[in-house]
């Protein structure tokens, strides 16, 4: 099934137009992906450390409010990394890290899934500055940081562990 | 031998580009990953903050980002180094890189810019952040999407960066 609808994809304009038939592209998608990339990181990696106890300072329920920034990260990874899949779907299909890279991110989500399910975030929101984040949390975070640096190192080691590119 | 060239062969050098081993040029490359989502996402935070984002957030305790930022600086520019051993000849002959470094550069330049202005302002917290601290935050953020751009164009434009295989895609 995979594989079906990679020759489909692989097939259409889309792909032709990502993988070089338009040469600004695959670079500008790059360039967006890293971009992405530091908004996920940096401002999901903030409230983790946050609640790990680093800079108790900061009350944790506005730092949430940070948080619709890291989905437009997450948003245009999303987007730009199914272009890339597009422009050569077999590099992909076979490939150890990019399967490694994508039960990473499934795993991330489950755990802000199970975050926000299970009223933890509720309960975290009212964390004020020099308060400690509960237990729970911080499992959720340190998970959360864990998954997203190794989501980091899967997706560059897709042409090293992988046979990307 | 040429400089560039001498640099290239020294044993580190090589290793980092030659030795197949995980822990070179990949391990290299994603530390030169992590330290960029840290140190532009961490950036990107206090600008979006000084911006008007989350506005409840008090800005004053952000300043204990910088210790975490400088961590991402100091591995980028450590990685950054041995990448640009590895291919010296080619890199260093790239007129992106020098783009990259110059953005590099002036991002820095404005982050420590926003600590002195910002940070250190008494008034801090008392009211929006003034005019000047507001244009540093648009800096920033321009400084390091120009950075991240022209460090990604360095793989396009040029000689050929040091991964494996890669094709020059732009003409």
């Amino acid at each position: 099934m995979v594989q079906t609808f990679s020759v489909w994809l692989h097939s259409t304009r889309l792909s032709w137009a990502v993988a070089g038939g338009v040469p600004w592209i695959w670079p500008l998608c790059e360039t967006l992906h890293f971009m992405g990339l530091a908004l996920l990181v940096g401002i999901v990696g903030v409230l983790d450390l946050r609640m790990l106890g680093m800079a108790k300072g900061l009350p944790i329920g506005p730092m949430q409010r940070l948080m619709p920034f890291a989905i437009v990260g997450f948003t245009v990874n999303m987007v730009t990394g199914f272009l890339f899949f597009a422009g050569d779907p077999f590099q992909y299909i076979h490939n150890v890290a990019f399967a490694f890279k994508l039960l990473f991110i499934g795993l991330a989500g489950v755990n802000a899934i199970l975050f926000y399910v299970t009223g933890l975030y509720r309960r975290v929101d009212g964390v004020g500055a020099g308060h400690d984040a509960p237990p729970a949390a911080k499992l959720v975070a340190a998970l959360s940081l864990f998954l997203w640096v190794g989501v980091m190192y899967w997706g560059r080691m897709l042409p090293f562990i992988g046979n990307a590119f | 031998m040429s400089f560039l060239a001498s640099i290239e062969n020294t044993a580190l050098a090589t290793w980092v580009r030659e030795s197949g081993s995980l822990l070179a040029y990949p391990a290299i490359l994603f530390l030169h990953t992590v330290g960029l989502g840290f140190l532009v996402g961490l950036n990107a935070a206090i600008d979006l903050r000084i911006l008007g984002a989350a506005r409840r957030l008090p800005l004053a305790p952000m300043e204990s980002f910088y210790r975490i930022m400088w961590a991402g600086f100091w591995v980028n520019a450590t990685s950054g180094t041995l990448l640009l051993m590895a291919d010296a000849t080619t890199k260093l002959m790239n007129r992106v890189f020098y783009i990259k470094m110059t953005f590099v550069f002036l991002a820095v330049l404005n982050m420590v810019l926003i600590r002195r202005r910002v940070f250190r302002d008494p008034a801090i917290d008392t009211a929006r952040v003034a005019g000047f601290g507001r244009a540093l935050a648009v800096t920033s953020l321009l400084f390091w999407a120009g950075a991240i751009t022209a460090g990604r164009l360095m793989a396009y434009f040029g000689p050929v960066s040091g991964a494996p295989g890669l094709q020059n895609k732009i003409p």
